[in-house]
């Protein structure tokens, strides 16, 4: 049985079963995991003491109780609080014919994303940054700077917060207005940095469909060859925004980028179920969403990290289990709490990219320094530093990693619960050369340094 | 089965998040000659603490604290009729009306917050999720409500956070009020620049906030918000 087409996904969206979005987050979500861990004899792995697995029998025994979730649960759409379920030949159909691989950009600035396996030595393409949000005058020019750095595959990059001197509304025509702007500036900047055809994900100043239909596939905006964000909510939920978005990518032969975290802490529980859940969250949304690329991110809602133990773990098994038995374009994050101009925020990167790098994942992106949070804390160089990360920590295997993110964690774990969030982009570069402070550029080479001490190869030719 | 032995059996049920358990054992406890406002202190908020303990220790996850809530209020419904107006006031610790502002249909935040709430005694009004601002007065209005609470976790609906002050102040009732704001882009600086009364940056600083306002004798609008958590 094929996947189903779009518009069969929208009729279940209106005549799939009745279920509101509480019962669904509090009662059929957890009871479903829990149940699922049960049966699988999973309820107990998470190993604190070696956050990076390389057990590739756990990772395919999470695999199968995940592909089992996905089939029980289906997608609850809270646009119109009903379940949209999909079939096992459905699923196997959407799986088996999801791209292995994808040409993200055009022309020699654009960059093939393929599905990758566990220690298998090619780089993991990376797109920088996080939406972190920036002024209308400064976002070019951070923008520009991380476009810049030659390490970085895929720009995403900061979110405007302001429009013309007026502030942003979500879901109003100022986002529409701000969308179109956000999407015609950041290809100027690609053009002027030199690198016309390089790939990009649109929109991240935008956060409902609006500011999408503004800056995606218009003249002059994303392309339909750039990534287009499409997020939606946890637990394996989706919505008309979502639902306008994937539906307006597809319209222009574009590629879907999905992805929706699953929570430790939250509606999946411990870390073992929020592997499952996202497991089952990357499955489906190849079949509800025809997604192109994502699936498999992971947070722990308590630390608002996921580079803690039980986030570096989830992610390690999460990713290992989709790249061992699909050839899915999965995707990850490191989520750092601190901020630029720290050493911990270096350390955070070095380890949760490293991780899901080495586990098979396809495409990261990042960083989120001081946890997203802070207007203006975000530079150019720890963008170089973690596409750094990406491309190399391929080279190692996931025990080495292990050993690594060993050593390391017990030196940024302390200030998880209370962070550095270290300085602005103002304070870390000189803004009219567009390089690093001498504090900055220190830290970074000091934290390189003792990486490669510990055996991680950082070697650049860009 | 003693009274003793019932009580038990409420709390119980309430860490289950059994509501219908929990109604069910919360009549039987009243028929047993239960004093309404010790079975509160010696069952729910008992079973409450715990459930608010095992919460940040990871005992617990996000759905157990919601339903747990969830019987817990479930009981409540029962006993606070039987209570007399002034004891009624000493166990409830106020109204909070909340959610998340419109454009932003994010809800973990405001679900963490609205659980905890619970279980420190508050009655938690929640709106859900896209919320226009002027929806967060109507409801403060008709449940008579001591406290607004905003969750977001989108930069482009903080705006929506200020303008529920704006328009309590434009209609006159910014005094009637407590207005506290949080979530992902919220910062202690952005809550004085809207003239909110207090920040939280987590569920248990949020919980913390609202008892301060409460047990404080001041009336909104505060001259200096107060903050739990800050983060820049």
């Amino acid at each position: 049985m094929a996947r189903p087409e779009l518009i069969e996904i929208l009729e279940r969206t209106i005549t799939g079963e009745y279920c509101a979005v509480k019962d669904w987050d509090v009662k059929r979500i957890p009871r479903a995991i829990r149940e699922k861990l049960k049966k699988y004899n999973l309820a107990q792995s998470f190993d604190a003491d070696n956050p990076v697995n390389w057990d590739d029998s756990l990772a395919d025994e999470f695999y199968k109780a995940g592909f089992e979730l996905a089939l029980e649960l289906g997608m609850h759409s809270e646009s119109t609080n009903r379940i949209v379920k999909i079939s096992e030949g459905e699923l196997v159909d959407a799986v088996e014919n999801a791209p292995s691989e994808i040409f993200v950009g055009e022309g020699d600035d654009g960059i093939w994303i393929r599905a990758r396996k566990p220690e298998d030595g090619t780089p993991m393409v990376y797109g920088a940054s996080m939406a972190i949000m920036f002024p209308e005058d400064l976002w070019p020019i951070i923008t520009e700077g991380i476009i810049r750095e030659q390490e970085v595959d895929i720009i995403e990059g900061p979110s405007l917060v302001t429009i013309y001197g007026s502030e942003l509304r979500s879901g109003t025509p100022f986002e529409t207005m701000a969308g179109y702007l956000h999407g015609i500036k950041n290809r100027e900047l690609r053009e002027k940095a030199g690198r016309p055809g390089m790939g990009a994900v649109g929109c991240t100043t935008s956060v409902t469909e609006y500011g999408q239909f503004a800056s995606y596939g218009v003249p002059g905006g994303f392309r339909p060859s750039d990534l287009s964000l499409c997020l939606f909510p946890s637990e394996l939920k989706i919505n008309n925004t979502v639902l306008h978005k994937v539906i307006h990518t597809h319209n222009l032969g574009g590629f879907v980028f999905g992805g929706s975290p699953a929570m430790i802490g939250g509606m999946s529980g411990p870390p073992e179920g929020s592997v499952l859940s996202a497991i089952a969250c990357s499955l489906l949304q190849y079949a509800v969403l025809h997604t192109h690329v994502g699936g498999g991110e992971i947070y722990d809602i308590r630390s608002l990290t996921n580079v803690n133990r039980e986030g570096l773990w989830a992610l390690s098994v999460t990713h290992q289990a989709l790249s061992r038995n699909t050839h899915l374009l999965t995707h990850a994050i490191a989520s750092e709490v601190c901020g630029p101009v720290t050493e911990t925020f270096l350390l955070e990167s070095l380890v949760g990219v490293g991780t899901i790098a080495v586990s098979g994942t396809a495409f990261g992106t990042g960083q989120r320094p001081a946890g997203g949070k802070l207007a203006l804390y975000l530079t150019p160089l720890e963008c170089r530093f973690t596409a750094e990360v990406a491309h190399n920590a391929a080279k190692l295997s996931r025990k080495k990693v292990n050993e690594i993110a060993k050593e390391i964690l017990p030196r940024y774990e302390p200030r998880i619960a209370n962070p550095n969030i270290g300085k602005p982009f103002t304070e870390a570069y000189d803004i009219e050369t567009m390089t690093p402070t001498d504090e900055w550029q220190v830290i970074y080479e000091k934290v390189k340094a003792d990486a490669i001490s510990l055996g991680f190869p950082f070697e650049t030719d860009k | 089965m003693s009274l003793e032995e019932k009580k038990k059996l409420l709390s119980n049920s309430i860490l289950d998040g059994e509501e219908d358990l929990s109604r069910g054992f919360t009549d039987e406890c009243l028929e047993l000659g239960a004093d309404p406002t010790s079975l509160i202190e010696e069952s729910i908020k008992i079973a409450l603490d715990e459930m608010g303990e095992r919460f940040p220790s990871g005992a617990a996850f996000l759905p157990e604290l919601i339903l747990a809530g969830d019987a817990a209020k479930a009981a409540l419904e029962i006993i606070i009729p039987k209570i007399q107006e002034d004891d009624s006031e000493a166990v409830n610790k106020g109204t909070v009306v909340i959610g998340a502002p419109f454009g932003d249909v994010h809800d973990i935040g405001k679900n963490i917050v609205g659980a905890i709430l619970t279980a420190r005694g508050f009655k938690v009004v929640d709106l859900g999720t896209n919320v226009p601002p002027s929806e967060y007065i109507d409801a403060a209005k008709k449940e008579n409500a001591n406290i607004i609470a905003i969750s977001t976790l989108l930069t482009t609906s903080l705006p929506f956070q200020r303008e529920v002050i704006q328009i309590l102040h434009d209609i006159g009732n910014r005094d009637q009020y407590f207005v506290i704001v949080g979530g992902g882009p919220v910062t202690s600086g952005w809550t004085k620049e809207i003239n909110a009364d207090g920040y939280g940056w987590s569920g248990n600083d949020a919980a913390n906030l609202c008892l301060q306002l409460m047990d404080d004798k001041q009336k909104p609008p505060l001259s200096e918000p107060v903050v739990f958590g800050a983060v820049g």
